[in-house]
């Protein structure tokens, strides 16, 4: 049962001679555990699909499914609740609330549910400790690195223990070395911790941490491939390209 | 919820600044109410005690309704009455005492301004209260010419027990020989002399009357006994008097109330312009936040989450806000009595004490000043909850959205700006009225719509200016990018202003009628002048005999008094004027509202009198009623034949009558305001000396010629506009702290551009230039509206007050003037802070800044 | 190339015999999954630079004439060699790409979907990618940082030509509308009369009167 179905998912900017369309009857499925890495270049409509599965924005036309509900009828509080419960969320640049320290920010969705902060934060806590941010807990956004803010950032993602991971762009503020730490974090969240992962990227070296790669151009989605094979085979081709650089 | 608490309070402590600005905003509000609304209570709490004199252990005090004596042989009807266990009657009166009488030193500021002359029946007083003596011996009924007075006193006169005194009395100086002495008074009553009440009644001329009984009762603590004794006591009294523990009202009360009342719209008025600054803030930092806004949305926060944590904010910085005010409040209570002691003492005898706090007021000060915030952050927290998550991905130029705004807000105000001035052309008084605060509304709805032309012609103006700077054309476009904010900063100026257009506009209107009056009422040579003008009440003035001196005078044409009675119509309290119909027409002159001259016959033969403004609007009644006035008889007819003003009587309840009637009807006979002219061709010199003359043996009065008389008032007056004055420009001041904060969040959000500027060659003096022509630009704006709208409102006002007071309106060109001058002058202040934080910042911070 | 002088720099190191050579040099490749060498090409090797004069046999550690057992050492000549490897960069050699003329050709021939050719290239890159960074998180830091240095030289350059593809794909319509180029072809043999070369005068041309 898929965790993710976008059915002829579309959606237009703008209305008569400006319109422009964003999507285009695009149809997607995400199962549980995968993680998927959505492609394309820019304009093509990738974080537009990202932020129609998190509920973000309306479509024009078709519909998202999340584990089995759709969320076209939900009113704004049901879809609110729905970001807090069962998806987190990490974007590319000011994810952090900036008044609000490391802990804070980590437990805010629980917090909001409703959940007392002292109790919220012991479960953010947790979370920043397999991150290793165990020694920043009590520092603001603008006492830590951009890749410490990321971190924090999929912290608060995990929290409230959703089953979805919506990434949009969570390397594009990074240098490389934080940038393959955090995609590498990404990976683990889904193979480690269980949970679905979709992530909007650029950049093929943060894509290529992914299982699966959705291919989109021009609002609809052009090619689709599995990256996960076989270890031999994944081996023989590395060597056949060293081998070519070598001569 | 905790986190809409930790976010607000961070929030607020991110940015101090501009937290500490909006947060002025209403303590100036808070500050306004409160303090002006302590010092009233004040005001009057020491008024009642001076007008109350020593209280002493009595239970009840009897008195007149109308605060008038009454015959001493009231008293049987409380003989038989169950329940009363002593009763005595006095004579008391308050003797004004003329500057320096009693250390004869000008070079000191006088302590003692005025005594209690109190008139006991000595034995029967000693049942009520016990009179201690320090020196000396008490007063013995046979006494006469004795007194008995306070340590304080003695001490003041530098009198011993033996000594003797003079006060002044309605026969000239009556001398009285100290024969005992009390212990010094506490509290901040007149300091007392006793005498015998023969001797009381001879030097007031109130022979055998007497103005209070003080009556002790038995079970006094049991409130229901009291309330029967009371009754029981009231109704063999009858309904013109009154028992109770305080006086019936005093003329002043009247006037306090009033002057209450404007003070407190005029707090009102400040928190209202205190509500708008907040709301610029608030929208301000909610296009500010719309990224972390939208950010708390995407992580799931409901709309009605995000509205809270708004609302909070608001909250706190109302709590704050209040709690800072009433702090201020009170000092400027303390500070205001203090100044108002001296001035003040001119007018009436009071001493001011500390400010009184009111719990009640505390807690509406409070609830305002938390309301108003709170009610100015309800729109904006509306429009927060509306930002969409994407806002946190993706900020969006929110100027779209507010063109379309304008268009219906902009349209609203210009119906209503044609309505209103229709509704001046039309004449009608009732149109007027509210069309000046609908205008007002207009012009703030209209403003946004109009900042861009406005911009670009005053833009013009500056770009001369600064053409060689370069920064003209920035500073412009800065402005035109939010033209929102500045359509709000530029009401707030507008309001402010307006306010100061419109106070010169009455004020300007008020000086011009007022000097015509002037010359009308006060055109006489020479006046004898009592201490209170106004406040008769307390005075003590002269028998006839020194009238008739005066007439006798060479040289003199007419001698005009007045005499005064205190009395009750209609549930008012009204001061009764006797006038000499004649001679009061050819040396002074009321100005008739309705009826004419014809009026002075009517009142020498009928029962008729003629009533100012102020006591038709308290009464309700027209030219033509008939209106009963209370005495200490009973009840007395009179016809209103007239209805006119007099310049010095103008804001209390009054009616003139015949001098005759006023001694039939009332009893009193004294004259307490002279007015004497010369004949032409007359020898000014020997007249004046001898006038003088005769003016010595009643210290009561002063003595000064008809022009100087003009210019003490005309001071007065003056002295009163320019309160007027500080007090609206004061109001003004919010416009100042609106334009700082406004221009502090431009140059906020301006940073990375600033950077930008000087990374590419500005300098910070250009920078700065940049900032100040804003700030011009924007006063530029709120002055114009402010003198429109100012214009309109002074129009409303000298309509307003026209019914009382005729006054034709004036074209405040002082008003407008002082608008510009404030306006521009407060533009530059605006700028200094902000200009300075622009100019100071470093190219390679502001550059990352984001 | 750089086999031979990596096996003359792993001498020069110490001296070795072929076997422990052949196995020292897999390992610093990370393994002959990575890069196999036969042995046979080793010791083709090392005759060459015996012959050459580069190395010699060690007559300390005589074991026999056993090939895989002859231990080599470094002459002077041979650190002289180094030394000239050490100092000279090696020139990349990224024009020679396979991908390039198959696109072209494609193209050319009106044969293939450029753009099908473009993603099917780009999904073996990926994968090539995916499975090269999966190898990257197993070494061990302290101890293979060498293997993963390679690791990420190869992660870089198939980033390269991924962004190279999205490139091709921005300007294909540009690519399909130029032609092959037609270079003029080189007779062989003897240039024809009047032709660049010849020493004849072309023949007349006849002109009309026209």
């Amino acid at each position: 049962m898929s965790i993710i179905s976008a059915q002829n998912l579309t959606k237009i900017f703008g209305s008569g001679a400006t319109a422009v369309t964003a999507l285009d009857h695009v149809n997607l499925s995400v199962n549980p555990g995968e993680f998927v890495a959505i492609m394309g270049p820019s304009g093509c409509g990738k974080s537009t699909l990202l932020h129609l599965i998190g509920g973000l924005d309306r479509p024009s036309d078709g519909k998202v499914v999340i584990d089995g509900t759709s969320i076209a009828e939900m009113n704004d509080d049901r879809i609110t609740e729905l970001r807090r419960r069962k998806i987190g969320f990490v974007f590319q640049f000011f994810n952090l609330i900036p008044v609000l320290n490391a802990i804070e920010n980590a437990a805010l969705p629980i917090t909001l549910d409703g959940v007392k902060p002292a109790e919220a934060q012991k479960k953010a806590a947790e979370w920043l400790t397999r991150f290793g941010l165990s020694s920043r807990l009590a520092s603001r956004p603008d006492q830590l690195s951009g890749g410490e803010q990321q971190r924090v950032a999929i912290a608060r993602a995990l929290a409230a223990e959703p089953a979805l991971i919506l990434a949009d762009e969570p390397t594009g503020n990074l240098d490389t070395r934080s940038g393959d730490e955090i995609a590498g974090l990404m990976r683990d969240v889904a193979k480690k911790y269980g949970r679905t992962v979709v992530m909007v990227t650029h950049d093929p070296r943060i894509a290529a941490y992914a299982d699966r790669i959705v291919f989109l151009k021009d609002g609809k989605i052009v090619d689709e491939t599995l990256l996960e094979r076989n270890n031999d085979g994944g081996a023989a081709i590395v060597a056949q390209k060293i081998r070519e650089i070598g001569d | 919820m905790n986190l809409q608490l930790t976010l607000a309070v961070r929030y607020l402590a991110g940015r101090k600044l501009r937290t500490a600005l909006t947060t002025l905003a209403i303590v100036f509000g808070v500050v306004l109410i409160f303090g002006m609304n302590t010092v009233m209570p004040t005001l009057i709490a020491a008024l009642q005690a001076n007008v109350q004199g020593a209280e002493g252990q009595a239970d009840f005090t009897i008195t007149n309704v109308a605060g008038d004596s009454f015959p001493a042989d009231v008293t049987s009807r409380l003989q038989d009455i169950d329940g009363i266990r002593a009763f005595t009657a006095s004579l008391e009166r308050a003797v004004n005492l003329p500057a320096d009488f009693v250390d004869n030193n000008p070079a000191r500021p006088d302590r003692i301004m005025a005594v209690n002359l109190i008139g006991i029946i000595p034995e029967q007083a000693r049942s009520i209260r016990a009179y201690p003596i320090l020196e000396g011996r008490y007063l013995n009924d046979s006494d006469t010419a004795a007194t008995v007075i306070s340590q304080t006193l003695a001490d003041a006169f530098s009198v011993k027990a033996g000594d003797s005194i003079r006060l002044p009395s309605i026969s000239g100086l009556t001398e009285l020989s100290v024969v005992g002495i009390l212990p010094a008074d506490i509290g901040p009553e007149n300091e007392s002399v006793l005498v015998t009440l023969p001797q009381a009644q001879k030097m007031t001329g109130e022979s055998g009357n007497v103005n209070i009984i003080r009556v002790n009762v038995e079970a006094f603590a049991d409130m229901a006994r009291r309330t029967e004794i009371q009754g029981k006591i009231e109704a063999a009294l009858g309904k013109n008097y009154r028992a109770g523990t305080l006086m019936a009202g005093e003329e002043m009360f009247g006037t306090m109330e009033l002057a209450q009342i404007a003070l407190s719209m005029f707090g009102a008025l400040a928190l209202f312009m205190g509500g708008f600054i907040i709301f610029n803030t608030f929208r301000t930092v909610v296009t500010e936040r719309r990224r972390d806004i939208g950010m708390l949305r995407a992580l799931g926060a409901t709309r009605r989450t995000i509205i809270g944590a708004i609302l909070t904010e608001g909250f706190l910085q109302g709590l704050l806000g209040s709690a800072i005010g009433l702090l201020f409040g009170y000092w400027m209570a303390f500070g205001v009595l203090k100044v108002a002691q001296g001035p003040l003492s001119a007018f009436v005898n009071i001493k001011l004490g500390t400010p009184i706090v009111e719990p009640g007021l505390v807690i509406l000060s409070i609830l305002l000043g938390v309301g108003v915030t709170v009610l100015a952050g309800l729109l904006p927290a509306w429009s927060a909850s509306r930002v969409t998550p994407l806002e946190a991905l993706r900020p969006t130029v929110t100027e779209v959205e507010f063109t379309r705004q304008t268009g219906r807000g902009f349209w609203a105000g210009m119906v209503i700006l044609v309505l209103t001035v229709l509704a001046i052309l039309s004449g009608q008084s009732t149109l007027i009225l509210p069309g000046g605060i609908l205008f007002l509304v207009g012009l703030v709805l209209v403003a946004p719509g109009l900042i861009r032309p406005f911009v670009s012609l005053f833009g013009r103006v500056v770009g001369f200016a600064t053409v060689r700077q370069g920064i003209g054309g920035l500073a412009q476009s800065n402005l035109t990018r939010q033209p929102s904010r500045v359509a709000v900063t530029a009401s707030t100026s507008l309001l402010g202003l307006a306010v100061i257009v419109a106070a010169g506009g009455l004020v300007t209107s008020m000086s011009g009628t007022l000097l015509d009056m002037l010359q009308d009422s006060l055109g006489s040579d020479y006046v004898y002048l009592p201490p209170s003008v106004g406040f008769w009440g307390s005075n003590v003035g002269a028998a006839p005999e020194l009238a008739e001196s005066l007439r006798a005078v060479p040289g003199v044409e007419t001698v005009s008094t007045l005499r005064f009675a205190s009395s009750q119509a209609s549930g008012q309290v009204v001061s009764v004027l006797g006038i000499q119909p004649d001679e009061f027409q050819r040396v002074s002159g009321l100005v008739f509202v309705e009826g004419n001259k014809s009026a002075y016959e009517e009142i020498a033969s009928e029962h008729a009198l003629i009533a100012n403004s102020v006591f038709m609007i308290g009464t309700g009644l027209k030219a033509g009623d008939t209106v009963e006035l209370s005495t200490s008889d009973g009840q007395v007819q009179y016809r209103i034949a007239a209805v006119a003003t007099d310049m010095l009587n103008a804001k209390i309840n009054t009616v003139y009558i015949s001098q005759d009637h006023l001694q039939t009807d009332f009893g009193n006979t004294e004259d307490v305001f002279i007015q004497i002219d010369l004949r032409e061709g007359a020898d000014r010199e020997a007249a004046g000396a001898q006038i003088k003359a005769l003016g010595e043996n009643y210290p009561q009065f002063k003595v000064i010629s008809g022009v100087d008389y003009y210019s003490t008032i005309l001071a007065q007056f003056k002295a009163a506009f320019s309160a007027l004055y500080i007090l609206f420009a004061i109001l003004a001041f919010s416009s100042l702290i609106a334009m700082l904060n406004t221009l502090t969040i431009s140059v906020i959000e301006r940073t990375r551009e600033i950077g930008m500027i000087r990374a590419v060659g500005g300098t910070r003096r250009q920078i700065r230039n940049m900032v100040v022509a804003e700030a011009l630009l924007l006063a530029a704006i709120g002055a114009t509206f402010g003198i429109l709208g100012g214009m309109y409102l002074g129009y409303v006002l000298v309509t307003a007050i026209d019914v009382i007071f005729p006054m034709g309106y004036s074209f405040p060109v002082s008003g407008i003037v002082a608008a510009i001058v404030i306006g521009l002058l407060f533009g530059v202040l605006a700028a200094i802070i902000p200009a300075r934080q622009a100019a100071r910042l470093e190219i390679i911070q502001a550059l990352r800044y984001e | 190339m750089s086999v031979r002088y990596a096996v003359l720099g792993l001498i020069s190191q110490k001296p070795r015999h072929g076997y422990e050579t052949r196995v020292v040099f897999e390992s610093l490749v990370g393994g002959d999954e990575n890069w196999e060498v036969k042995p046979a090409q080793i010791y083709t090797t090392l005759d060459r630079l015996e012959e050459a004069g580069l190395v010699e046999r060690s007559s300390d550690l005589g074991e026999g004439e056993e090939p895989s057992r002859r231990v080599f050492q470094v002459t002077p000549q041979g650190e002289e060699a180094l030394q000239e490897w050490f100092a000279s960069p090696v020139p990349s050699e990224h024009q020679r790409d396979e991908f390039f003329i198959k696109l072209i050709i494609g193209v050319a021939c009106r044969q293939a979907d450029p753009e099908r050719l473009i993603q099917t290239q780009r999904v073996l890159l990926f994968q090539e990618m995916h499975a090269a960074t999966n190898q990257r998180e197993e070494y061990d830091p302290h101890t293979e940082m060498a293997q993963i240095l390679l690791l990420d030289k190869a992660i870089m350059h198939l980033e390269a030509d991924l962004r190279w593809l999205d490139m091709i794909e921005m300007r294909l319509e540009a690519i399909k509308e130029q032609p092959l180029p037609e270079p003029e072809i080189r007779r062989r043999g003897r240039p024809r009369k009047g032709e660049k070369g010849s020493t004849y005068p072309p023949p007349e041309k006849v002109v009309s009167p026209l």
